[in-house]
């Protein structure tokens, strides 16, 4: 048997444990990045309030800004894979036992949220300053200003990075094996372990992470290209029997 | 006519900086005031005051007979009742012609949909753009789009409406359809307060012209008196050096 055949025989027989490993890997994915930009979007509103005099309020927020610092720097500088050791070992040790998918969600939605705080505060400031000022001058507030102009203007611009860490997510839900949740690494692993067959097994795996990867990246440039629609704006509208000319 | 705005030695510095110096200055109802100078005379500072999006340093802004600055006054429902046109337009990129219009009718003001959108395509078409309701700001011209600004701030139904250099940022040839609009609104009785400088616009439209040099106003009047024969020297000065051109 060549080694193709090999490798479209182990795919044959274990063809359910793959889709489930891939299926799970995906799910991990897409609801990590989901909470993830979540807690970017809190973090990131949280960290451009713009501060008024000194007040109790004023401190507060200084407070709560400084431990949302120390999570995001925590989780951007350690492995994701011995975050997910410490959260799931950690609480079995405390007696809390997770399951280990959602242990697995929660490691990887603190990891994107990390990432997440930082494009949008990055985001939220390169937004220009005639924008706050117009939704100022027709009478919005802070909390309007943001929710209805900035903060829609600021998910457009990160779309991007957000498609990024998505792809990222996929490819690393494979480190939460670690704690066997049963995604494609683990899977593959175990059809792996039991014909033998590792290369093949682990060929396969990689051709079904690209091709998650391949189609997210896509629809999310379908979808950015259908967020911005077409540069120039026809006029449709007829008056009289002439139509109107665009810029007139 | 009733003062909807009057301005009291009004004070603003930015560090040491004195931008305006013990400025008064009324707005009556209907009134159409230019405001002239130089750059960095400080017209549009007195402008951006006006509407708090700068905090004035000293002096008090009276608006329908209570003074604004005072602590704890509701700064949003104040600005509801000023329209501002920007140099920069400064259109909500994220909404279409027609959300920019309605946005702050629904939210701020808690009008309908349905009446927001009557009101919108009212403003709409006196500024000629109602044919563009669903176009995006990224889609349309400089003239376009201050069009556009006007007709947002005008869906507010504002008492005053203020314009910052409206045409200073658009190519020539758009400068026109802008002050043809403007001009429309004020043979509306509109009362406007206007920074510009279009000299021959100014001129043709306004009831009072008011030059300000150094962050202090010099002179002011009709605009026979201000634009043609001044009695400062200092604005003499400007006229020369702006005509001759």
């Amino acid at each position: 048997m060549s080694f193709l055949e090999t490798v479209w025989n182990i795919f044959q027989n274990n063809w359910d444990l793959f889709l489930r490993g891939a299926w799970i890997a995906l799910i991990l994915a897409i609801l990590g990045t989901i909470f993830g930009a979540i807690i970017g979007f809190f973090i990131g509103v949280m960290h451009t309030i713009p501060l008024q005099k000194k007040s109790f309020k004023t401190y507060a927020l200084k407070t709560i800004n400084f431990i949302l610092t120390c999570y995001v720097e925590l989780f951007r500088g350690t492995p994701m894979m011995v975050q997910a050791m410490v959260v799931f070992y950690g609480l079995y040790a405390i007696d809390i036992q997770l399951n280990r998918f959602v242990a697995g969600l929660i490691v990887i939605s603190l990891n994107t949220g990390a990432y997440m705080a930082e494009y949008v505060r990055g985001g939220i400031v390169s937004i220009d300053k005639g924008q706050y000022e117009a939704s100022e001058a027709i009478g919005m507030n802070h909390f309007q200003t943001m929710f209805y102009i900035i903060l829609p203007q600021v998910a457009r611009n990160i779309l991007p990075a957000t498609g990024n860490q998505l792809v990222m997510n996929i490819k690393d839900s494979s480190v939460l094996s670690v704690i066997s949740v049963v995604e494609l690494f683990f899977t593959t692993n175990s059809v792996a372990g039991s014909t033998y067959r590792y290369a093949e097994a682990f060929l396969i795996a990689c051709v079904l992470y690209f091709i998650m990867t391949f189609t997210v990246t896509r629809i999310l440039l379908w979808f950015e290209k259908k967020m911005d629609g077409p540069d120039s704006y026809r006029v449709e509208l007829v008056t009289g029997n002439k139509p109107i000319k665009d810029g007139e | 006519m009733t003062v909807v705005i009057d301005i009291k030695h009004l004070n603003k510095t930015f560090g040491n900086h004195e931008v305006l110096k013990d400025v008064n200055f009324q707005v009556r109802k209907g009134e159409v005031v230019t405001l002239i100078g130089a750059s960095g005379s400080g017209k549009s500072t007195l402008l951006r005051c006006i509407n708090l999006l700068e905090t004035p340093t000293g002096g008090e802004i009276i608006f329908n007979g209570e003074n604004i600055l005072t602590e704890g006054y509701n700064k949003e429902k104040y600005r509801t009742h000023l329209g501002m046109v920007f140099q920069q337009f400064n259109l909500f990129n994220n909404l279409d012609v027609l959300g920019n219009c309605i946005v702050g009718q629904v939210k701020v003001l808690k009008r309908s949909k349905e009446e927001a959108i009557n009101n919108a395509m009212k403003y709409l078409t006196i500024v000629g753009m109602d044919r563009y309701k669903n176009a995006r700001p990224r889609q349309l011209s400089g003239g376009q789009k201050q069009r556009v600004a006007i007709a947002r701030a005008l869906a507010m139904d504002p008492d005053v409406m203020l314009f910052d250099e409206p045409t200073s940022a658009l190519d020539p040839e758009m400068v026109g359809e802008v002050l043809k609009v403007m001009r429309d609104l004020a043979k509306a009785g509109n009362t406007m307060l206007i920074v510009t400088h279009e000299m021959e616009f100014a001129k043709e439209v306004s009831d009072r012209v008011v030059f300000m040099d150094k962050g202090v106003i010099v002179e002011e009047g009709p605009p026979e008196q201000v634009l043609v024969n001044p009695i400062h020297e200092r604005t003499k000065e400007f006229l020369r050096r702006t005509l001759n051109k």
